[in-house]
């Protein structure tokens, strides 16, 4: 066959690795302001676009989507072209890919903080944002699987396994998760309610994980640690087994968010067993990463990429024990709520993304430019700094979390809560919230470290950049009967059809956890009487999605004593069938505030929300008192209970027509209660008011309803 | 020109006899056998998993609401007998700590902590009423009376019952001290509330 020459777009994996260092400084910076307003709440400063319900989400799509995002691409677009013999399908659609995405990331760091927000986690974005997503990913589809079809490598090695199976699940996920109905520019309601909305959201959520933090990372690390460390993959067969294993099982395991939540048994059953089932393949991906360094370990020792890379890879195998281990409900009753979580998913996001993502820049920056890193003793530095911060971030959040997870759920011999005064709790994990802080500014350090470093090596660089031109034969056409090896490795030639393998991999246990799921209403007893939000309620709810309040606060009860001790009754699915989104939450910082409905009254709301120190002493919530000064938008009220009913909600036409009348009505009870109470005039417009008929709401139902029955399982 | 595959590939003793032919951009792959104890964690994963599903799917084991309600049984057999709220016991005990200045100082801390965002910071009243007058919206406002609001609450006013949340002696504390904070006039009090009382001495 004749030689072909050709060259590599590198300059779009240059494009890349810079937005890889400016949204990672963003992304971390943002956590460090999130970690201390938990630490000290003055430092919420009362402003509204810069509270912690409005940053944590920004922090957590900044590092996941535009820290991880952009590095992703960077690696899979400098290793494909390589292990493909090809430069990418076309150049223009690499650009687009690269803009566009900066562009969503851009709009998340406006959007978030000013509010807009539909409160499904790492799902947050808004519609128009969400579909600019599904153009992008698609372009970067067609891009990376048209450069597939026209590789000169027959076979296709693994880490581009990995990659397919990245970008078809992603679009999946995404997809199917942000179904949703707008009711304005930049707010939509989901089309699944409570229970259906919670797991599509945690199937996602957990895939997110999956398929956004793990996939393409292990496709990375079967590129670069080969590549740094000159040492061959350990095991080929492992390879296989484990990529299998793990592209079919990981879909399955997303209940385990939801252990003793109003989720059926059955769903939370597969949650278990496919979490537990998921250590094996999870810890293949390791056993073949650090493996690989054996006969390099005296280089690891001196060599800054490979400590990266092999302490990310160890991180990445404590990460994978750590989560079954939390799927098993006895585990998950007391870390779930709590910072456990938030030290689990760390371990992920600093060890294993983010050590990775360093060991690779540290490759790739002298290799772009042509030229060798300016100091590698910085670098190790950067090392040793980066890994204490995480230690320390780590640790001190296990011990947070289980400290706050047993006081919560203890009971004495009475067969009382021995704290039932949630804020208790809150006080003896404080300190705990200032090491982590400390540890989150070392990693940061770390990381700027890094940053100077990659600079002086970029000065450095020699001024010609001319593209490389390499050479190679053209795939002669085979049939596929002539492909020799085994069946795998027959296979690695079919690029079609290995996708498509992949597709229905994670197609079945989606499918078969989801569809019944969908078909809910037999869970729900079509006797019940559950009475859909006022159009007050309902205005109130979207202020509590949009101030974030769900990132500190669940409303589920889960079927557990201490729960049921502290908040009342077991939530049941029936409570938030038209809630939409689900607002089942992920974290307590808070205490639960499902049946807080009728616990104190209207003034007691007021002034807690003005400041909840007035109310309840070192409180660490933030205070909201803009509330009191924003109006409610009384006319958007008809669209919204409009677009609810078209969802199945049963609102007459009467409460469409006269939303907004009905609205006001109401505001101006509540608003003439406070005004007794507290002199204050003029509240009847403001979104306080709107957010206090939706509390008092929660947990009571208007109608009495008869006591329902759960459907079995 | 280049060629493409250009990295030294360094072998590990042993690796000779694995090493397959193909490479990757320079990566070469061996192809050790699945280490043993790899799969015997894969193995056991998947028995455990199934013997798991068996367990709960064929209705052996409790679905989450038998399970909740079974513990919660136990929890109730652990409580001790609900206390009237103003047992012939009680008021002696009221009356001895009422009489102890130590306790009523003890019932401050708690007042403080639970008590004073909404009765004020020195019973003067706010989303709650003044404590500190004559007028009582729920019984005479004996030391008993108070008791037995602090116990039960007022949920639909807003006045959450601490029998759950405040240890018995530290019932009897609070109401210790509500009773020292009487006629203290503090200022900023709310208007009165319910019926004029007569102060009763002990
Ligand atoms: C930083 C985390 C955080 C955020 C964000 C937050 N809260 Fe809280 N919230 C708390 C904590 C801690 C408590 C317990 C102490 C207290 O009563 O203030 C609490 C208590 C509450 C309570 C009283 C619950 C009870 O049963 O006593 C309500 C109601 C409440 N929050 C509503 C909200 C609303 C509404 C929002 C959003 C506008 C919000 N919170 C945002 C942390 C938070
Ligand atoms: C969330 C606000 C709130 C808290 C906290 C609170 N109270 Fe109250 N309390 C009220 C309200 C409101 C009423 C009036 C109930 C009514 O209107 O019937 C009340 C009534 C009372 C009464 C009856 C007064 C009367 O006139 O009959 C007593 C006694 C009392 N509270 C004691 C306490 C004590 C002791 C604590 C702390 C352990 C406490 N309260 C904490 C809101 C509160």
């Amino acid at each position: 066959m004749k030689n072909e020459t050709f060259s590599y777009d590198d300059a779009i994996v240059k494009k890349f690795a810079l937005a890889t260092l400016v949204w990672g400084g963003v992304a971390f910076l943002v956590g460090l302001i999130a970690a201390l307003q938990l630490a000290d709440w003055r430092l919420n400063f009362g402003v509204s676009w810069f509270t912690f319900g409005r940053l944590r989400p920004l922090h957590t799509n900044a590092a996941v989507f535009a820290f991880a995002g952009n590095a992703i691409f960077a690696g899979i677009y400098y290793s494909t072209q390589r292990l493909l013999k090809a430069r990418m399908f076309s150049d223009a659609l690499s650009k687009f890919h690269f803009w566009g995405w900066q562009a969503i990331i851009a709009a998340a760091a406006i959007t978030l903080p000013m509010g807009f927000s539909q409160s499904k986690e790492y799902a947050e974005l808004e519609w128009p944002i969400d579909l600019a997503i599904t153009v992008v990913w698609v372009v970067f589809g067609v891009n990376f699987f048209m450069t597939l079809l026209r590789r000169r490598e027959r076979h296709m090695y693994v880490a581009l396994w990995f990659y397919i199976a990245t970008i078809l699940t992603v679009g999946v996920l995404h997809v199917i998760n942000s179904i949703e109905i707008p009711v304005g520019w930049f707010q939509s309601y989901p089309v699944y309610a409570g229970v259906q909305d919670a797991l599509v959201q945690w199937w996602y959520g957990h895939n997110a994980v999956a398929f956004f933090l793990t996939t393409p990372f292990l496709g990375l690390m079967y590129y670069f640690i080969p590549k740094a460390s000159g040492r061959p993959i350990y095991s080929y067969r492992l390879s296989i087994v484990h990529f299998w294993s793990l592209v079919f099982i990981y879909i399955w395991a997303g209940p385990h968010h939801l252990l003793y939540t109003a989720l059926p048994d059955w769903a939370q059953t597969l949650g278990v067993v496919f979490s537990v089932m998921l250590l094996a393949p999870s810890w293949g991906g390791m056993i073949n990463g650090l493996l690989t360094l054996r006969g390099a370990w005296d280089r690891v020792r001196t060599e800054p990429i490979l400590k990266f890379f092999a302490a990310a890879v160890t991180f990445y195998g404590m990460a994978t024990f750590e989560g079954p281990l939390l799927s098993i409900k006895s585990v998950s009753a007391i870390g779930h709520y709590t910072d456990w979580i938030i030290a689990h998913v760390h371990g992920g996001a600093l060890g294993w993304n983010g050590f990775l993502t360093f060991g690779m820049l540290y490759y790739l920056v002298p290799k772009l430019w042509k030229t060798e890193l300016y100091s590698k003793s910085l670098a190790n530095t950067h090392f040793w700094i980066g890994t204490v911060g995480i230690l320390l971030y780590i640790i001190s959040m296990w011990a947070s979390g289980v400290t706050q997870g047993l006081m919560l759920q203890a009971i004495d011999e009475h067969g009382r809560l021995v704290y039932p005064d949630f804020v208790e709790t809150v006080l003896r994990i404080v300190p705990l919230f200032w090491i982590r802080a400390v540890g989150g500014s070392l990693f940061l350090t770390g990381f700027l470290v890094m940053c100077y470093n990659l600079w002086k090596t970029v000065e450095s660089a020699p001024a010609d950049s001319k593209e490389d031109v390499y050479s190679a034969p053209a795939l002669a056409p085979v049939p596929e009967t002539a492909l020799g090896g085994t069946w795998h490795r027959r296979l690695e030639a079919l690029a079609p059809t290995f996708s498509v393998l992949t597709l229905i991999a994670i197609l079945v246990g989606s499918v078969l956890e989801i569809l019944p799921t969908l078909l809910m209403h037999t869970y729900v007893d079509s006797n019940d009487k559950t009475v859909p939000y006022t159009a007050l309620e309902l205005a109130g709810r979207d202020i509590y999605v949009k101030e974030g309040c769900y990132v500190c606060h669940s409303q589920m009860i889960r079927q557990l004593p201490g729960d049921v001790l502290r908040y009342g009754a077991a939530s049941t699915p029936e409570e938030s069938m038209y809630d939409r989104p689900f607002q089942w939450g992920s974290k307590r910082t808070g205490p639960d505030l499902a049946r807080v409905g009728g616990k104190y009254p209207n003034m007691w709301h007021f002034r807690h929300m003005i400041d909840p120190r007035l109310v309840t002493p070192n409180s660490i919530m933030p205070s909201y008192p803009w509330l009191t000064e924003k109006k409610i938008d009384f006319d958007g009220l008809q669209r919204k209970l409009d677009v609810m009913r078209s969802l199945g909600v049963p609102y007459g036409d009467a409460d469409v027509l006269y939303a907004a009348s009905n609205a006001r009505a109401a505001a101006a009870q509540i608003a003439a209660d406070l005004g007794t109470e507290t002199g204050v005039k003029d509240l009847e417009t403001r979104e306080i008011i709107a957010l206090i008929a939706y509390l008092q709401r929660l947990g009571v139902s208007p109608k009495a309803a008869p006591a329902t029955q759960v459907g079995s399982n | 020109m280049k060629a493409t595959d250009d990295t030294g590939v360094q072998s590990a003793p042993g690796d000779e006899q694995r090493l397959l032919d193909h490479t990757y951009d320079g990566i070469r792959e061996l192809d050790y056998p699945l280490p043993r104890w790899w799969l015997m964690i894969f193995y056991a994963s998947i028995v455990f998993s199934i013997g798991y599903c068996v367990y709960y799917f064929a209705g052996i084991g409790p679905d989450g609401a038998t399970e909740l309600a079974a513990k919660m049984k136990i929890i109730e057999a652990k409580r001790p007998p609900e206390p009237a709220a103003t047992a012939d016991g009680d008021d002696q005990v009221l009356v001895a700590a009422i009489r102890d200045s130590g306790r009523a100082a003890a019932g401050k801390s708690v007042y403080q902590s639970k008590c004073a965002a909404c009765h004020g910071q020195s019973g003067e009243g706010g989303i709650g009423p003044n404590l500190t007058d004559d007028h009582w919206l729920h019984g005479q406002g004996r030391p008993q009376d108070v008791l037995e609001v602090v116990r039960k609450g007022v949920p639909a006013k807003g006045m959450p019952a601490w029998a759950e949340l405040l240890k018995p002696n530290e019932q009897i504390e609070v109401t210790a001290y509500i009773r020292s904070i009487h006629g203290t006039r503090p200022p900023g009090a709310k208007a009165a509330q319910g019926e004029l009382r007569e102060f009763q001495e002990l």
